[in-house]
């Protein structure tokens, strides 16, 4: 196959997939006037894992993740992607936003297709590649639609399979079921799972929800705000390294809620009481 | 959402009341009512001029109208001045949307283009057409250089406004993916920018071609020996009124006929947006 993230190609063992080191974020606000928005996030993230970014509204969680996809510059530290400092957006880490993305004058086979044609890939290669991410979201039946017939869910679908169709390194998330409807938001994270588990890829994703953040990761980077930095690191250990496709599995462990009423109280201690009236770089 | 926008089936026993909020009707009663201001309008006319509400002289009824439109058709070669104003139009229009559009989408799309263009733009836009018709005569004599300028001018400043407004109102999101599905600049603009805002230009235009009909009546009433407007000129010294209004409908009925034809060019170019688009 010729689609093969540059990046990927020689990482030494036990060096990070990603590692960020001391980043921070300073936006200017008005002349003399600034806010430090992140200070001194640390962490790294192996390959294949799924890490999710908790916290709450106004941490700036969603500002990390922009760093990493390049789409922000980090004021402090440094971010690594298989030890090669991150520059500007690239096609090794492509992202799925809160907000619908499908291009809507292209059909879904055509917005699969996308960032393989961007790349170079042949027009064989493209289709069934495409094909191929389509099923795994289940949206053969509407490969031809174009996204105005398709409701919010298959929306994202769109979004996911034409990200890991491009075969990215790490797929970064921004709250991708966030706009959706509950019933569709745990129809989505448990097809989410399939999908991460048949294609192994690498995922770094940001959410304010508790329930998805601990079925979801291998590990949680909980961020505390003003400035947004980790509090505190959280394995949900009691998942033993395994990775669940339907929701109800977690309940048979009474561990998840042990670590639900945790991450819960540190939510309210981090976001609670002084609610702030806007999330900040959402 | 565009669900409970359609005209649900077999209510028709429950109606509301004739005036609701929030209620399409269906494209027969739409054409229907277009219909019905039309035909009020034409009969509001023919009795005005049949009891000589108003002085025969300047209101003839509608069919002498129509009769002197034929006669200027038929006898006195107005097809060809109808052919001049058309490509007046069209000659005009395509030169400022072939400055215009890419213009309009490089200032939506980069800051810098605009900080640069921007300013000299608005200042023009204030600027009334018409009042550069002195300066257009004296530059270019009565030839078909000055009308087309007037034309050229007053449409440009408007359309490169409002497709770097239509231009900058392309989703972020949308930039921002293509760009971490690994597009360069340049493919950003072409796969991204340029398809999304292609049907808001389609409808920006067709608003500046409506302005361009007007400029093209003031361009030719003033300097002009042909075409529509000059034509309607002549016809004012012998006091022709039915011929002004021959003009008049004529006007009318050709810019129904753009619109309809953007409309229909919309509806082909991006038959995956909303059948009612807008």
């Amino acid at each position: 196959m010729t689609l093969q993230a540059p990046t990927t190609a020689a990482a030494p063992s036990g060096q990070p997939h990603l590692a960020l080191e001391g980043v921070g974020k300073v936006f200017e606000l008005r002349r003399n006037e600034h806010i430090e928005a992140i200070k001194d996030v640390s962490f790294t993230m192996q390959e294949n894992e799924v890490c999710v970014i908790l916290g709450p509204s106004g941490c700036g969680k969603s500002t990390v993740l922009r760093m990493v996809a390049g789409l922000e510059s980090p004021s402090a530290g440094q971010l690594l992607l298989d030890g090669n400092p991150i520059h500007g957006p690239g096609r090794e880490r492509g992202m799925v936003f809160q907000s619908y993305t499908s291009f809507d004058w292209l059909t879904v086979q055509d917005n699969v297709e996308y960032g393989m044609r961007l790349n170079g890939a042949g027009a064989r290669e493209r289709r069934e590649r495409a094909a191929e991410f389509i099923e795994l979201v289940g949206l053969t039946k509407f490969a031809n639609a174009y996204p105005r017939q398709l409701s919010g869910g298959m929306k994202q679908r769109v979004a996911i399979a034409r990200t890991l169709a491009n075969d990215p390194a790490l797929l970064l998330m921004d709250e991708p079921f966030g706009a959706l409807d509950a019933q569709t938001r745990w129809h989505m994270q448990e097809l989410m799972m399939s999908v991460v588990e048949s294609t192994r890829t690498s995922v770094l994703m940001v959410t304010h929800d508790i329930e998805e953040a601990i079925f979801l990761a291998d590990r949680i980077e909980f961020m505390s705000r003003h400035p947004g930095s980790v509090l505190e690191e959280i394995k949900p250990t009691f998942k033993q390294g395994q990775r669940f496709t339907r929701k109800e599995q977690l309940l048979d462990f009474p561990e998840y809620g042990d670590l639900e009423r945790h991450v819960m109280k540190l939510m309210r201690q981090q976001g609670g009481d002084d609610a702030t009236p806007a999330e900040q770089g959402a | 959402m565009s669900q409970n926008r359609q005209n649900p089936v077999g209510t028709r026993a429950q109606r509301g009341p004739w005036l609701e909020f929030l209620r399409p009707i269906s494209t027969r009663e739409s054409a229907l009512l277009g219909l019905v201001i039309w035909v009020l309008f034409f009969v509001g006319w023919e009795v005005a001029a049949w009891r000589e509400l108003v002085n025969p002289l300047l209101l003839p009824p509608p069919e002498q109208v129509l009769v002197s439109l034929y006669d200027l058709l038929v006898n006195r070669g107005f097809g060809v001045d109808i052919g001049v104003s058309i490509l007046r139009i069209l000659a005009s229009f395509v030169a400022a949307c072939i400055i215009a559009i890419p213009l309009g989408v490089l200032m939506g799309s980069f800051a810098r283009i605009e900080g640069l263009f921007n300013p000299f733009v608005s200042a023009w836009r204030y600027l009334p057409a018409p009042a550069f018709i002195p300066i257009l005569l004296a530059w270019f004599g009565t030839g078909e250089e000055p009308k087309l300028a007037l034309l050229f001018l007053g449409v440009i400043w408007f359309l490169i406004t409002l497709v770097m407004d239509h231009t900058r109102n392309v989703r972020d999101e949308l930039i921002e993916t293509a760009m971490t599905l690994g597009a360069r600049r340049w493919q950003v603009l072409w796969t991204v920018i340029v398809p999304a805002v292609l049907p808001n230009i389609l409808i920006a235009m067709r608003q500046m071609l409506a302005i361009a009909w007007t400029y093209l009546v003031i361009a030719e009433i003033i300097a002009a020996t042909n075409g529509i407007g000059a034509v309607m000129w002549r016809a004012r010294r012998f006091l022709d009124t039915d011929e002004i209004l021959a003009g008049i409908l004529v006007i009318g009925v050709l810019g129904l006929a753009f619109d309809l034809l953007f409309r229909w060019l919309y509806r082909i170019l991006f038959p995956y947006l909303d059948r009612n688009g807008r």
